[in-house]
């Protein structure tokens, strides 16, 4: 008997796989009863017992989810158990433990098993002189509590299947168990298993237990049934070094540890669980001895990465979910997860440029902000001395600069302090998307200066500006023209746009179809007018939409009854010489801009030149209205203070030589008539006596001679 | 020429009382600036315009504030082109703010100072909240005496706060000291029912002040009748009066009078000429922008003789006007 039990022992873990017992749920061993092998019950017979001496238990994987099935298990067996045993059960008067008692014919011909399947136990029966028992079977029983067998010592197998037991306890004495089987009861913990060190088979599906221990010193188990329990994870299994077959099927399992630690394992079902990502089950990759997992019925397998991902994962493994693996299967996982790997790299990559370029767009967004406290600090600064000197003219700066209504909130200082503690990598960014280009922060205008390629630059249609000075913005459009000669839409948020003569500037591109002026950070847009004024300045774009309403002809009219006149008084009124410094300087201003830009490729200087000479003819009476950024203008104001000074120093002296002039020139006239009379006298009074003046002028002549 | 005033100052000091130094200045400053373009039309030809646009009054459009407000002469000037310029804001009926104004008065002098708006916004409002939204008229008038009378405004301030402690103005007067507009408003508030100061008393100050004023301000007689109704009267209330009152606008000579603030004949004109070539108006919805840019935007004086000139100057990089060589303005 023992020699049947180890070759079945053995056998066992490599036969188990092979049956199909998913489907059915349960298999059964019969020795000898070839008859009712239906594919998932294994018969295995030693030759040396008799045709009756059967070996018969179920190794009842899971309950059945097949009801039929079931009920055709459980006649066979009513079936085996009634043919097989004639048990007395004798109710002890002493205690309420009944007392079991077999024939001694039957105890020759069982002398090793026996089975007491359907009794109706409630509680273990007294068992005596059975010492040499091997197989105990209590299936089908209300047993509640493992009692009255730690006599049964050289008990090998105790089937306790489908029982009310709701505590493994019991058992210390049987050093000899090598297979429990505790399905379908009632136990909530694994534990006094401490002596069981040989035990070689464990089952405890459809229980209540919600964690695995205990059981780390069990180095013999090859089989551990846990399936239908309340597992929400695995792990806790080191020691188990003979584990092949584990079965959690049907519990709440998410992650999965530990199993790199069993070094025998062949067989993992995971079926029906929790599972949702491979991360989770990870250490399965590590585990070099598996060669067979179900995951079918979690959350994971209805992923479309799911088999490739978890082959390519799992070299190993000659079979998931019931399925061989084919070599065809493992290539194509292997190219569907590089390509996988790559789709993921890429996102990453994506991902990360996305959380880079929204950091950037903050860090801009703050400097901005601190730039424009301090621009508004300067200017309180620039009031307060405003109301002290009352009359200085000069205080252009700071009586503009305070206009500018203050949008963010106060910082204080400590917030300012750990602002710029943070690692301010980047003070600017450009981003090219489709046909927009978008400028963040100043430090992004620099890249106009950049090499576009023709195509990009064609491409692009629409240019927004965020967190940049208007003024700034101002001296790269004439670059802006050249590298982007089709963009036709411009964005403007945050770009401190104040005054309508600002617009001006504007009138120097190519052409403009839309306008969008962001009223964040643009107190312009408040203004009624300045819808109109940019109509009317930049009217020879004829443009279409303005802050993306259309422009309709009431609105160019409006435009032109509104400011139609100062282009006019502007055009009409300026004296000439002045109209043509005003136009030269626009013209100037630009050409220098080239120089700077362009300075190497002199070709395009002319033709620009003279593309931009059109417009500025082609309305003069509005080109006059331009404008010229605040640096550009204090600069200007500066020269002319000089030229000033030295007019003033010119004019002076002239005006001092010409009325000192004028002076002389009044005492002559003064003098002149008493000096001409005098003349006269002395004239007269020489010519009174006629011939002593003739003998002078004889005497005059001789001596000249 | 030979007025009996001219007799009465020696020459320089005549032609600097009367601004005519600065407007020379200014030319030979014009002049320097602007060597290059005007040594091909001839000199003589720039002082006829320039002095030209002087009297026209066109020689402050687009000018540096501090050339604006340099002599009474330009601020009538400005006012009148603001007011020309502006004009159809007005009769359009749009009532904007100080800001909006003051954008309005940047397109004619780019730097024009805030300030003066807000204090011009000020008189509208009577000191009220500076972000009201003010009607044309009731702005450019108020406008008008800020900006003309400005430093007498200041003198004028000076005088009112010293009133209200209850010092004797006459003994402490800086014409030229700064304003005091803001300083004296708590005492404003103090003042409770007796506010302001008593106006009889006020004009005493101020015709003392204006005997000694060498800026410009306003005809006495005229501030007489501007403060004859009232008993006492705020600093506000005083400007206010200033910038209603008919005969003071008349003085000046800068604006007509209220009724007649919106009617210019010959600019509206003009105005209907121009609205008739905006693009598309008339049947042309399909005109390219060239098109319709090019008919009539040659301005009026075709006819003049250097005109063809413009056209002849290639503009030169280095031509910025510097100031090193000044021979060029002599010969």
């Amino acid at each position: 008997m023992g020699g049947l039990f180890d070759i079945f022992l053995l056998l066992l873990p490599a036969l188990l796989p092979r049956s199909r017992w998913t489907q059915a749920e349960g298999y059964k061993f019969r020795a000898g009863s070839a008859e009712v092998n239906c594919g998932l019950h294994l018969v295995i017979q030693t030759s040396s017992l008799p045709e009756k001496n059967k070996v018969e238990f179920k190794l009842n994987k899971d309950t059945s989810s097949f009801p039929g099935r079931l009920s055709q298990h459980d006649l066979e067996r009513n079936y085996s158990s009634r043919q097989g045993d004639h048990i007395n059960l004798v109710s002890s008067s002493l205690s309420s433990f009944p007392i079991l008692q077999r024939s001694s014919e039957e105890k020759i011909l069982y002398s090793d098993r026996l089975s007491l399947e359907r009794q109706k136990l409630t509680v273990c029966p007294i068992i005596n002189g059975e010492d040499h028992l091997r197989l105990l079977n209590f299936q089908h029983n209300f047993i509640t509590r493992i009692q009255n067998i730690s006599n049964l010592q050289k008990l090998i197998s105790l089937d306790l299947y489908d029982n009310q037991i709701e505590e493994i306890s019991g058992l210390s004495t049987l050093r000899c168990l090598r297979v429990l089987l505790l399905g379908k009861n009632r136990i909530k913990k694994i534990s006094n298993l401490e002596n069981l060190k040989s035990l070689d088979v464990l089952d405890l599906h459809g229980n209540q237990i919600t964690k695995i221990e205990n059981i780390n010193h069990l180095c013999e188990l090859r089989v551990l049934n846990l399936a239908r329990n309340f597992l929400s994870h695995v792990d806790n299994l080191n020691g188990l070094d003979s584990l092949t077959e584990l079965n959690l099927r049907h519990n709440q399992i998410t992650f999965v540890r530990d199993v790199d630690n069993l070094p025998c394992l062949q067989h993992l079902f995971l079926s029906f669980n929790n599972i949702s990502s491979f991360d989770s089950v990870s250490c399965l990759a590590d585990s070099s001895s598996l060669s067979d997992i179900t995951f079918d019925g979690n959350p994971i397998a209805q992923e479309s990465w799911y088999k490739h991902t978890v082959l390519q994962n799992m070299m190993q493994l000659r079979q998931l979910d019931m399925k061989r693996i084919t070599e065809e299967e493992r290539r194509m996982a292997s190219v569907l997860a590089k390509k996988e790997e790559e789709k993921k790299r890429e996102s990453h990559k994506q991902s990360l440029l996305k959380e880079k370029k929204r950091l950037t767009i903050n860090n801009v967004a703050r400097q901005w902000d601190l730039q424009q406290q301090r621009v508004a600090s300067i200017a309180t600064d620039e009031d307060r001395k405003d109301s002290d000197s009352a009359q200085d003219p000069c205080q252009i700066d700071g009586s503009t600069l305070s206009a500018f209504p203050e949008e963010t909130g106060p910082l204080d200082s400590g917030l300012n302090n750990a602002l710029q503690g943070l690692s301010v990598v980047d003070t600017y960014l450009v981003e090219v998307d489709g046909d927009t280009l978008s400028l963040y922060g100043s430090g992004a205008l620099e890249s106009l200066d950049r090499n576009w390629s023709v195509q990009t630059a064609g491409m692009i249609t629409t240019v927004s500006f965020t967190f940049i000075e208007f003024d700034e913005i101002v001296h790269v459009l004439p670059k802006l023209k050249i590298k982007f000669p089709n963009s036709l839409h411009l964005k403007f948020k945050e770009t401190n746009l104040v005054m309508l003569q600002q617009f001006n500037a504007l009138a120097q591109l190519r052409r403009i179809d839309q306008l969008t002026i962001d009223p964040q950070g643009n107190p312009v847009v408040n203004f009624t007018l300045w819808k109109y004024y940019v109509l009317f300045r930049l009217s020879h774009f004829s443009m279409q939409k303005i802050n993306g309403t259309e422009v309709t002809q009431n609105d160019m009219i409006m435009a032109e009854r509104l400011f139609g006149i100062l282009a006019h008084v502007a055009s009409s009124e300026l004296p000439q010489y002045r109209l043509i410094s005003i136009l030269g300087d626009a013209r100037k201003k630009q050409f220098r801009y080239l120089l700077e830009s362009k300075g190497k490729k002199p070709g395009i200087i002319n033709e620009e030149n003279n593309d931009s000479k059109r417009p500025v003819g082609e309305n003069t009476n509005r080109a006059t209205l331009n404008y010229t950024t605040r640096e550009f203008y204090n600069e200007k104001l500066e020269e002319i203070k000089e030229k000033k000074k030295f007019c003033k120093t010119y004019i002076e002296d002239l005006v001092k030589e010409a009325t000192e002039i004028n002076m002389k020139n009044e005492a002559l006239q003064k003098l002149w008539p008493q000096m001409f009379i005098e003349l006269v006298r002395d004239a007269v009074i020489e010519i009174r006596n006629k011939n002593s003046y003739m003998k002078l002028c004889l005497q005059q002549i001789t001596d000249q001679k | 020429m030979l007025s009996p005033e001219r007799l009465a100052l020696p020459d320089y000091e005549y032609l600097a009382q009367r601004h005519v130094l600065t407007y020379m200045e200014d030319a030979v400053c014009q002049l320097l600036e602007n060597r290059e373009d005007i040594s091909q039309y001839g000199i003589a030809r720039f002082f006829t315009e320039y002095f030209n646009s002087v009297c026209q009054g066109t020689h402050i459009l687009f000018r540096e504030f501090s050339f604006v407000q340099a002599t009474p002469h330009n601020r009538v000037s400005f006012l009148r082109a603001f007011w020309r310029c502006f004009r159809t804001v007005g009769k359009n009926g749009d009532l904007l703010t100080m800001k909006e104004y003051h954008c309005l008065l940047q397109l004619l002098c780019p730097d024009f100072p805030l300030e003066l708006t807000q204090k011009a916004a000020r008189i509208v409002l009577m000191d009220d909240a500076v972000d009201c939204l003010m009607s044309f008229s009731d702005f450019l008038f108020a406008f008008q005496i800020q900006f003309y009378y400005s430093e007498f405004l200041d003198s004028v301030a000076a005088i009112y706060e010293d009133l209200l402690s209850g010092k004797n103005p006459n003994t402490v007067i800086v014409p030229t000291s700064s304003s005091g507009q803001h300083r004296q408003r708590p005492a404003l508030g103090e003042a409770g029912m007796l506010e302001g100061v008593e106006a009889s008393l006020f004009y005493q100050c101020l015709e003392n002040l204006c005997d000694r004023h060498k800026y410009s301000c306003p005809p006495p007689a005229l501030v007489k009748e501007a403060l004859s109704n009232v008993q006492r009267l705020t600093f506000y209330g005083f400007l206010m009066a200033l910038s209603k009152h008919h005969g003071i606008n008349q003085a000046l000579g800068a604006l007509p009078d209220k009724g007649d603030l919106m009617h210019d004949p010959a600019m509206d004109e003009e105005l209907e000429r121009l609205l008739a070539q905006v693009p598309g108006l008339v049947n042309s919805v399909t005109a390219s922008p060239e098109a319709s840019c090019l008919p009539s935007r040659t301005p009026p004086r075709v006819g003049s003789p250097w005109r063809p000139l413009h056209h002849s100057r290639k503009v030169d990089g280095e031509s910025d006007g510097s100031t090193e060589e000044t021979d060029e303005s002599e010969t």
